[in-house]
């Protein structure tokens, strides 16, 4: 019979041998007065389930209040194998593995024996996304783990009848020491669920440290390697139906009227979009048009109601409309320190300059796409999702299902970048579901993709700097117009302050005694929403493209104007000048190429970014190198972190090389690749990175690589062209691909 | 019907449409679904197939195209999926992030594998491995 155990315990009562960082991780990871609960089960094995009481920044912005629920797992085998649960997604990123090294850390075992899995949703799961997977879950895992292995240890000392002390576990083995008896993890599984978990595990030493801090071979990988990952678009069910989507091609229209169902089209109203289901993608696609060069031939003709507001969806209208805002709107103040105003008039000399940002696409190499399989009675979904308790909950509100009688799924995601926290895509699956009555598994055309994202905002942004005779900031006003992500979707009122829209330009890391920064909400009603650094992605490019310009009018070389002005931040200034060395900055540059600098703080971690160019034209450049110096605290997994560093700055050089994304009429202008260029290979920079290891808390990887490489390259091609690029993309004549 | 050689072995496959790509008919009606739609328009490369050695984009190539001809996808490389050198070398070197593109990568470097740093290499990698797949590259072609 299985017994079952219950202890709660406040999770403030975790220590750590460690004692120099105990108090700053138990700051991060103790949001609010959570509790933590273990229940071990004996069941042929052994589950530890636990909640992981974090919130990454979008379920906080959300509203979402704390985990209370059991939401994660750590399952023995009888065979040894470490089997963890958690409930966030791999998108990528590569924190599955990372959270699973700390497991196995705890428990003493080989990589090899770890296998790392999407947990089902809870009713408050985990929600990837703000760069949160390890900072927010460092230490409860390794907690769990701890506790895991002292129940171990624990149970074999009950078998044997001797002191816990003479115990001791590794590698999957638990050894006593005196008689050299052992007992497998497996073996002992059953004795240990049988026993109260600890109120107190013991954390593993700093000195003892064995995976931790080690590049380990990610868990999903090889199957990355030989088709065999299975991404949301490879979900294939019996009986399964397939099913395109064509949205209004105006934002705000709707189907006007239903084409006829033939030639094995099914076709569901979906309010905004109509979709077709076939017998394979390829003809629901054709169906509507779309998909391919030779989608159909065009497809079928649809009615749209086009209401007369399309017309106010327009690029060069909003864009009026924000330099009215940046010259007259109301302002909200995110943040004011001394007397900015009164500073600037004193002041030896002023620089003013205006910056411009576009909307962004996400652009993910999967496209939205969702299966679904819907009975009367329960509702079974496969998604690549970074919100996985979400989905639950919208597919409960169109079935009318209780959240009990739905299953997601949590495939791996080919890339999120923010764009699959959304529920659009699972709302329209769960719909055709239910009007057509067959499992069906939707795939958005990338022409959908593109045309429908949720983009990144667009941005003007204003700054003016006040010098004095010695070249010090004494005044500062930053002014940043931008339409609201969290107002557009309710979750603040509107023109209210968003703390996503003013991140990166506040709290800003140099030396300013004066400094004031606005914020103006713009009424743009383009869906917008989270892209990889958010906030930082456009006010880092002002604030340290501004930071260069106030450099070259005082004269001062632009490392060395950021040192001056980061005199009392050590942690900058380490970062920085890792980034300046590796970089070679105070190096002979060859004729032609020039390099330009940047840093900033993004999601607790701070990266420095040295840019190297050559053949800068008015209409192009070529990146020769990028050098990145990184602090994002204990590192978990080094590897992962370089990846993440190599990857946001890819993906930060595209964008402001060439993404961009105007409206007119309520329709996107980029509808697949060829109009949306990104870095390819023969545009790839050498990048090299620094990690700079320490034993602080563990803080974001996944987008704090992006928010310099803007700004570093933007110094760079000022510096060898004169030309100061505040208006972007870079490029945008360029910003088109070719096949082949 | 129609007749596909695919990794060795002979797939009889009822297709809807002698337009349809090669891409659906691998992923939706012979079920290997390995090989990725990406664009559909031949730009970004996640659908990269080898065409008798020759490295394709089967989104935009229509199954008649391929009728009597040795089609290699992702999951013919290596018969337990690791071995091959290319494979192994993206391993080693931790290349795929999401992954997603990689199937089309390591089917365009196997064009021309033994050779090469894949500099030639058009696709697209959103996660931005190129610098990886590069080294994997020129890691492969030693092991």
């Amino acid at each position: 019979m299985p017994a079952e155990l219950v202890l709660e315990e406040p999770v403030s009562t975790v220590t750590e041998i460690a004692e120099n960082e105990a108090a700053s991780e138990t700051l991060q990871t103790s949001s609010g007065p959570s509790r933590r609960a273990f229940i071990a089960t004996a069941t042929g094995g052994f589950m530890l389930q636990f909640c992981l009481p974090g919130l990454s920044r979008v379920a906080q912005a959300a509203g979402t209040v704390a985990p209370t629920q059991f939401n994660s797992y750590i399952q023995i085998g009888a065979d040894s194998s470490i089997t963890v649960l958690f409930g966030g997604c791999e998108l990528g990123q590569g924190s599955m593995s990372g959270l699973a090294q700390l497991v196995a850390e705890e428990l003493i075992v080989a990589w090899s024996k770890v296998k790392s899995v999407s947990a089902p949703p809870s009713a408050i799961s985990y929600i990837t996304g703000g760069s949160s997977a390890i900072r927010t879950n460092y230490l409860p895992l390794r907690t769990a783990g701890a506790a895991v292995r002292m129940m171990l240890i624990q149970a074999a000392a009950n078998t044997w009848g001797v002191p816990v002390s003479e115990c001791m576990a590794s590698n999957g083995i638990v050894t006593h020491t005196p008689t050299k008896r052992t007992l497998t993890y497996g073996a002992l599984a059953p004795a240990a669920a049988k026993l109260t978990p600890p109120t107190n595990p013991t954390l593993i030493a700093d000195s003892n440290l064995k995976l931790i801090g080690k590049p380990l071979a990610r868990l999903d990988i090889p199957n990355k390697v030989n088709g065999r990952a299975i991404y949301g678009i490879d979900v294939r069910i019996p009986n399964m139906v397939y099913a395109a989507v064509k949205h209004c091609p105006s934002l705000g229209g709707t189907l006007a009227s239903m084409p006829a169902n033939a030639n094995g089209i099914t076709w569901v109203n979906l309010g905004n979009a109509i979709a077709a289901v076939a017998s394979n993608t390829y003809s629901a696609m054709a169906a509507i048009g779309e998909g391919g060069d030779n989608g159909g031939g065009g497809g079928a003709n649809f009615n749209w109601h086009i209401p007369a507001s399309a017309a106010q969806v327009n690029s060069t209208l909003y864009a009026a409309q924000a330099a009215t805002l940046m010259a007259s709107g109301k302002p909200v103040n995110a943040e004011l320190i001394g007397n900015p105003a009164a500073a600037m008039k004193t002041a030896a000399s002023t620089l003013t300059a205006t910056y411009s940002f576009p909307y962004l696409a996400h652009a993910c190499m999967e496209v939205l796409n969702c299966t679904v399989n819907l009975t009367s009675t329960t509702c079974e979904i496969w998604a690549p999702t970074q919100a996985s308790g979400w989905v639950q909950a919208t597919a409960s509100a169109i079935t009318g299902l209780p959240l009990t009688a739905i299953t997601v799924h949590t495939t791996l995601l080919g890339g999120g970048l923010g764009r699959k926290i959304e529920q659009d895509y699972i709302a329209q699956a769960v719909t055709i579901a239910k009007t057509i009555k067959k499992p069906v598994k939707l795939t958005w055309p990338r022409e959908e993709d593109f045309g429908r994202d949720q983009y990144r905002p667009m941005v003007l942004a204003r700054v003016q700097g006040g010098l004095d005779a010695k070249h010090n900031i004494v005044a500062w006003e930053n002014r940043i117009v931008t339409p609201s992500i969290l107002a557009q979707r309710g979750w603040i009122a509107a023109g209210a302050e968003d703390g996503q829209a003013t991140e990166a330009a506040t709290g800003l890391p140099y030396a300013m005694l004066n400094r004031s920064v606005d914020f103006v909400a713009h009424p743009a009603t383009v869906p917008i929403g989270f892209w990889r650094s958010v906030g930082c992605s456009f006010n880092t490019y002002v604030i340290e493209s501004f930071i260069d310009e106030l450099a070259h009018q005082a004269g001062i070389d632009p490392y060395t104007y950021r040192r001056t002005l980061l005199a009392n931040n050590p942690r900058f200034l380490a970062v920085l000048d890792a980034a300046a060395q590796l970089g070679g900055w105070t190096t002979a540059l060859p004729a032609g190429h020039a390099r330009g600098i940047a840093i900033s703080e993004a999601f607790g971690t701070v990266v420095a970014e040295v840019v190297e160019i050559s053949g800068a034209t008015a209409t192009g450049l070529k990146v020769v190198s990028v050098a990145c110096a990184v602090d994002c605290g204990r590192v978990i997994n080094p590897d992962s972190v370089t990846a993440q560093m190599q990857g946001g700055i890819v993906h930060g050089l595209s964008s402001v090389l060439w993404g961009h994304i105007t409206f007119t009429n309520g329709t996107a202008s980029v509808r697949n690749f060829n109009n949306y260029r990104l870095v390819r290979m023969a545009d790839m920079p050498v990048i090299k990175v620094k990690i700079l290891s320490n034993t602080n808390a563990p803080t974001g990887a996944g987008e704090p690589g992006v928010p310099p490489l803007g700004p570093a390259l933007a110094n760079a091609y000022f510096r060898a062209t004169g030309i100061r690029v505040r208006n972007l993309p870079f490029f945008p004549a360029a910003s088109t691909m070719s096949d082949g | 019907m129609t007749t596909l050689n695919i990794n060795g072995v002979v797939h009889n496959v009822t297709v809807p449409d002698p337009n349809m790509p090669l891409l659906w008919v691998i992923r939706d009606i012979v079920g290997l679904t390995g090989t990725k739609y990406g664009c559909g328009i031949e730009v970004c490369g996640a659908c990269t197939v080898l065409i008798d050695g020759s490295a394709e984009r089967s989104c935009n190539m229509s199954v008649s195209e391929a009728v009597g001809r040795k089609i290699t996808t992702i999951e013919g490389v290596s018969a337990d999926g690791v071995s091959h050198p290319l494979q192994k070398a993206w391993i080693q070197l931790q290349v795929p992030q999401c992954g997603y593109c990689q199937s089309g990568m390591i089917m365009a470097a196997l064009e021309n594998f033994p050779g090469g740093d894949g500099s030639g290499i058009s696709n697209v990698c959103v996660c931005g491995t190129y610098q990886r797949i590069k080294a994997a590259i020129v890691l492969a072609n030693t092991l």
